[in-house]
């Protein structure tokens, strides 16, 4: 067995990279002004867009890394809660009428619960079982969302009328839809950094890191588990709310598919896991890339745009593995040295 | 005096100016954005449109374009709905189309069109069939395609008015098997044929979904034959038809007459999967290729072109989607475009529903008039054409006919009743 | 009676080719520690190779195999030192990552280079073989028959060869292997490019019964994952077992409940499996728990 524990300690080196205190630093002030700045000014539409999807991967994959980073739980099931928050808030409005900005919450509500319920069922679980058993559990979600038709618009999903309005929370402009974007990942990004200060984000590293531990001084890693994932997921569910709001139409192959929760951890590994400024940078640097790859070789050849991504993402993931966020204080730390 | 001169220089200028712009906008090619699946699960058939459209492009260009304008597509390539979506608003803010087509798959459709109609943007949808498309109230939404319902509509139509004679059994007494795919466009024509034949009082023994990626049709096929019907009517994707047909010979599944919908059994290059199983089979789809006789004479002369350019590039004739996607651009070419001055949704919108045009009118037969006309419950000039021709076809040991409705068809059923596996 | 018999048997069959695709897998999950996320695009990259030389030199696909195994094997290597070994000592969300990026890689380029169509050989045997009320394509029952040899193949393999005890060394305990001798990369290369050579082999198995085309591996890479889970991963036996059990809930599931559920029920199956049984049916006591890189 010391095959996995030699894997395990490397883990654990990596996932350990040096936590500051939680204040805000200039780069992260930096950073968000940058970003009020990309929201705000006059771009071109088609650049908006790509700042509001970057805004919202970003916020998601935030999200995920609360439980895959902080908590070790490597969830491959996210687009389940992706899809519950945002089949909620849409059935609440277009069944009964409730506003949205009401709507979302619940969406993140029924999401958490999904989440946690999937934290308990895979409570024992670790590795490469617990990813497996999480894409399988949402691919249980996806199947239901397609067959159970009342509810859900069945494969055909589901379209909300493209009236702009406050109340309908749908926008004729992309700056408000950034704008929003923007303060849905700003508030994901509090949490995380007033997690990484707390009690409770010390239960989760040492969860994380050594559960036998942690329990024998006392923490409950079944509860800190739970409740992180519940958390996680609860983001992730008022997420999709948004994205739905966004994209107005409900599809439940694509809300649901796997590939939409590897995209999740996809962006969080490759900022760097378990820190609070890698899902960012990740996001900030694969969602345009993906986006202009596809918008300038996708009507070249077909295959092009995803030949050149996925070989990004593999030189990327080989040689820079605790993201670019590691990358970024493995460079500081040299010339901190030199 | 001065007055008069300043006026006259004036007035002088700003002709010229009006004169440039006139010269500027002739030339100025027309920018059409094509959102097709180019990767991804769909991609063997958003190529094939691709090409088709391709082709429709070469061909009005060499004609000198519409009013001396050349057609300029820009493409997008729209593999699920969240990238249909996200490349429709980069042809319409970054490239500045104003009008988009495309987009074959049905949910890849309700995508595009959702975001084209927020932008405010024409879209001519080809070859979409789920009727949610026209059913939102989009005011730039027009479906040149039939609506789901439709596919079932003339299948059922085929066995009440020809199959069941020939198999020489009252309609009643016939026993109808209904399996279809449940993504989007399998339910909605499923939808349809149940709601058809409920009008018509005609009872299904069997009415099932399934996955079209499943990997195994044992159990699908072993319920089927212990239904025992005399006609199955499937809605499937390509690799779950093939499945499907080696997985009924394997269990010695027979039926007198089977009939398929659209993507899955009309895909040309199904004869070379599965080989002489393919004879026989019935196929509810847009005519790939129709009687050249109901044809007006001008639009039998671009058939035959298309027909020509296709099979020389694809090396095999077009599936009915492809045939479809192309009489829809044309029509577009030819009796929208040109009689459009600004280019502007509302006016496109306009030359739209004023269209009428005769069956036989566009490459695969179809007419076009947009309404609201045969479903009251319908949003007001739903831009739903009710004059796309489905028709029945059949494979033949060496081509396909077209069979129904009568006046589309080229050819009389044969092998009704379909041979059992064991004597083909 | 006769119904239930047919799914039984039916699903037995099928589960068999399903346990074929999943054997490399098991292998590689077993040994090195690494879950293969392109295992579906080998599959599709061998259905190719194989389609080619049954189209070219118009022999039967089993014949394909002569060339395609030792293809696949090389082919496995070459992964293994390019993208597999360097993210052997990394955390395991990067070997995820990679061979992710790599089955997006191969799926495409494939689209670029085969396009988007379905390709199938013809027939090999014209009939069903019909046993009493029971009816079985000939190629399914040979393709069954493959996989028990090579399950039968591969257990001596593991139990009486050096190699397997290497392996299986490695498996236990990978330093103390180090220590006594046992090159443990060398065993890690050969277990990758070995677990290739089998897709490669069911590739041949599989392709008289389906068609190939850029995302076929997408229809069967989930099943795979689920068969290995389940039988336990590094288990040969687990994965023969872990298939059939799939194949018939798939195919009795469909029939009895509704097709559009029969994927439904085997990730129900897992879950529970996971849940109650979390090493598999016939994994290595602590797998799933002992968190081989949490």
């Amino acid at each position: 067995m010391s095959a996995a524990n030699t894997h395990q300690s490397q883990s654990t080196r990596f996932l350990f990279w040096p936590r500051r205190g939680s204040q805000i630093s200039i780069f992260e002030m930096a950073i968000f002004a940058g970003c009020i700045a990309v929201a705000m000014l006059g771009l071109s539409q088609s650049l908006k867009d790509i700042a509001v999807l970057t805004f919202l991967w970003a916020g998601l994959a935030l999200a995920w890394n609360i439980a895959g980073g902080y908590a070790g739980l490597i969830s491959f099931g996210h687009a389940a809660f992706f899809g519950v928050g945002a089949y909620t808030s849409t059935i609440l409005f277009l069944r009964f009428g409730l506003t949205p900005w009401f709507g979302i919450w619940c969406g993140g509500l029924i999401a958490a619960g999904f989440g946690a319920a999937l934290a308990i069922i895979c409570a024992r679980l670790r590795g490469p079982f617990f990813i497996l058993s999480t894409l399988a559990a949402a691919e249980v979600v996806r199947i239901a969302a397609m067959n159970w038709a009342s509810l859900t618009g069945g494969p055909e999903g589901l379209s909300i009328p493209p009236v702009a309005g406050v109340t309908n929370m749908v926008f004729a402009s992309k700056t408000a839809y950034a704008v929003m974007m923007l303060v849905f990942f700003a508030c994901v990004y509090v949490v995380t950094k007033s997690l990484e200060g707390s009690r409770y984000g010390y239960y989760l590293y040492s969860v994380r890191d050594d559960a036998d531990a942690a329990s024998a001084a006392g923490v409950n890693p079944v509860l800190v588990r739970t409740a992180a994932m519940a958390l996680s997921a609860g983001l992730t569910g008022i997420g999709g709310s948004l994205f739905a709001q966004y994209f107005l139409y409900l599809d439940p192959t694509f809300l649901i598919s796997p590939d939409l929760s590897f995209q999740f951890a996809l962006l969080a590994a490759v900022g760097g896991l378990g820190t609070a400024i890698g899902p960012i940078l990740g996001s900030f640097l694969i969602t345009p890339m993906s986006e202009l790859l596809r918008s300038y070789l996708g009507s070249h050849a077909a295959g092009l745009h995803l030949v050149i991504y996925s070989a990004l993402l593999i030189v990327v993931m080989l040689y820079f593995p605790s993201g670019i966020a590691g990358a970024i204080t493995r460079i500081a730390g040299r010339r901190g040295k030199s | 005096m001065r007055k008069w001169l300043r006026l006259g220089a004036c007035l002088i200028a700003t002709s010229f100016a009006f004169m440039a712009e006139d010269r500027s906008q002739a030339q100025e090619p027309i920018r059409i954005g094509v959102l097709l699946p180019l990767t991804g699960p769909f991609a063997k058939n958003g190529i094939e449109n691709w090409e088709a459209m391709q082709i429709a492009r070469d061909m009005i260009n060499e004609r000198g374009g519409i009013n001396g304008r050349k057609i300029e597509y820009v493409n997008g390539d729209a593999t699920s709905p969240a990238a249909a979506i996200s490349e429709t608003e980069r042809l319409i803010t970054k490239d500045g189309v104003k009008i988009t087509t495309g987009s074959f798959a049905s949910p890849l459709a309700i995508a595009v069109s959702q975001a084209a109609e927020r932008q405010g943007v024409f879209h001519w949808e080809t070859t979409g069939a789920a009727e949610i498309i026209t059913r939102r109230g989009f005011k730039y939404t027009f479906q040149v395609g039939a609506p789901a319902r439709r596919y079932g509509q003339v299948a059922v139509d085929f066995i009440i008015e020809d199959l069941s004679k020939r198999l020489n059994k009252s309609v009643n007494d016939l026993r109808i098997a209904l399996l279809w795919e449940n993504r989007a466009f399998g339910k909605s024509v499923g939808d349809g044929i149940r709601a058809y034949t409920g009008q018509k009082n005609i009872k299904l023994v069997y009415d099932e979904g399934y996955d079209q990626f499943s990997t195994d049709m044992t159990p699908i096929v072993q319920k089927l034959k212990d239904v025992k019907p005399d006609i199955l009517i499937a809605i499937s994707f390509p690799n779950d038809a093939i499945l499907f047909q080696r997985k009924a010979k394997e269990l010695d599944f027979n039926v007198a007459a089977f009939i398929g919908v659209s993507a899955g059994y009309s895909s040309p290059d199904l004869r070379n999967s599965i080989g002489s199983m393919v004879n026989g089979i019935f196929v509810a789809d847009f005519p790939p290729k129709v009687n050249p006789d109901v044809l007006n004479p001008e639009i039998r002369k671009v058939a035959d072109e298309f027909y020509k350019r296709y099979e020389a590039k694809m090396k095999r004739p077009p599936a009915g989607h492809a045939a479809a996607g192309f009489s829809a651009i044309w029509a577009l070419f030819t009796d929208v475009l040109p009689k459009a001055k600004t280019f502007e949704p509302d006016e496109l919108r306009d030359i739209a529903l004023k269209l009428d045009l005769p069956e036989g009118s566009l490459v695969n037969g179809s007419g076009i008039k947009f309404t609201n006309f045969d479903w009251p419950d319908d949003p007001k000039d739903a831009g739903q054409n009710l004059r796309a021709s489905i028709g029945v076809w059949q494979w033949t040991p060496e081509a396909n006919e077209q069979v129904f409705p009568a006046k589309l068809a080229t050819h009389a059923p044969a092998m009704v009743p379909l041979p059992d596996w064991s004597k083909r | 009676m006769t119904t239930l018999g047919q799914l039984v048997l039916s699903g037995i069959f099928i589960g068999g080719i399903y346990a074929l695709m999943s054997m490399g897998l098991t292998l590689i999950f077993g040994v090195l520690r690494i879950v293969n996320f392109a295992h579906g695009e080998f599959l599709m990259l061998a259905m190719y190779g194989a389609w080619a030389i049954t189209k070219m030199l118009g022999l039967n696909p089993y014949f394909a195999a002569l060339a395609i195994v030792p293809a696949m094997f090389l082919f496995g290597a070459v992964v293994h030192q390019v993208i597999v070994r360097p993210a052997l000592d990394k955390p395991h969300l990067v070997g995820v990552f990679a061979t992710m990026g790599l089955s997006i890689l191969m799926q495409n380029a494939a689209l670029m280079v085969m396009t988007a169509d379905l390709w199938d050989v013809p027939p090999i045997f014209g009939r069903s073989v019909e046993v009493g009320p029971f009816y079985f394509k000939a190629e399914l029952l040979l393709g069954f028959a493959v996989t028990i040899l090579c399950s039968l193949f591969l257990q001596w393999l593991i139990r009486s060869t050096y190699l397997g005890k290497a392996i299986r060394a490695t498996v236990q305990d990978g330093e103390a292997a180090m220590l006594m001798g046992i090159p443990v990369p060398r065993i890690f290369l050969i277990t990758f490019a070995s677990g290739s050579a089998l897709v490669g082999l069911s590739a041949c198995m599989m392709m008289p019964l389906f068609s190939v085309f850029p995302t076929v591996g997408l229809n069967f890479v989930l099943i795979a994952f689920v068969i290995v889970v389940l039988g336990g991963m590094g288990s040969i036996e687990g994965a023969l077992i872990g298939g059939m059990c799939l194949g018939v809930v798939q195919s009795v599931s469909s029939y009895y409940v509704a097709p559009a559920y029969g994927q439904m029920f085997y990730f129900v199956l897992f879950l529970l499996v996971m849940i109650f049984r979390p090493n598999g049916l016939l994994g290595q006591k602590g797998a799933a728990t002992i968190g081989i890189n949490d």
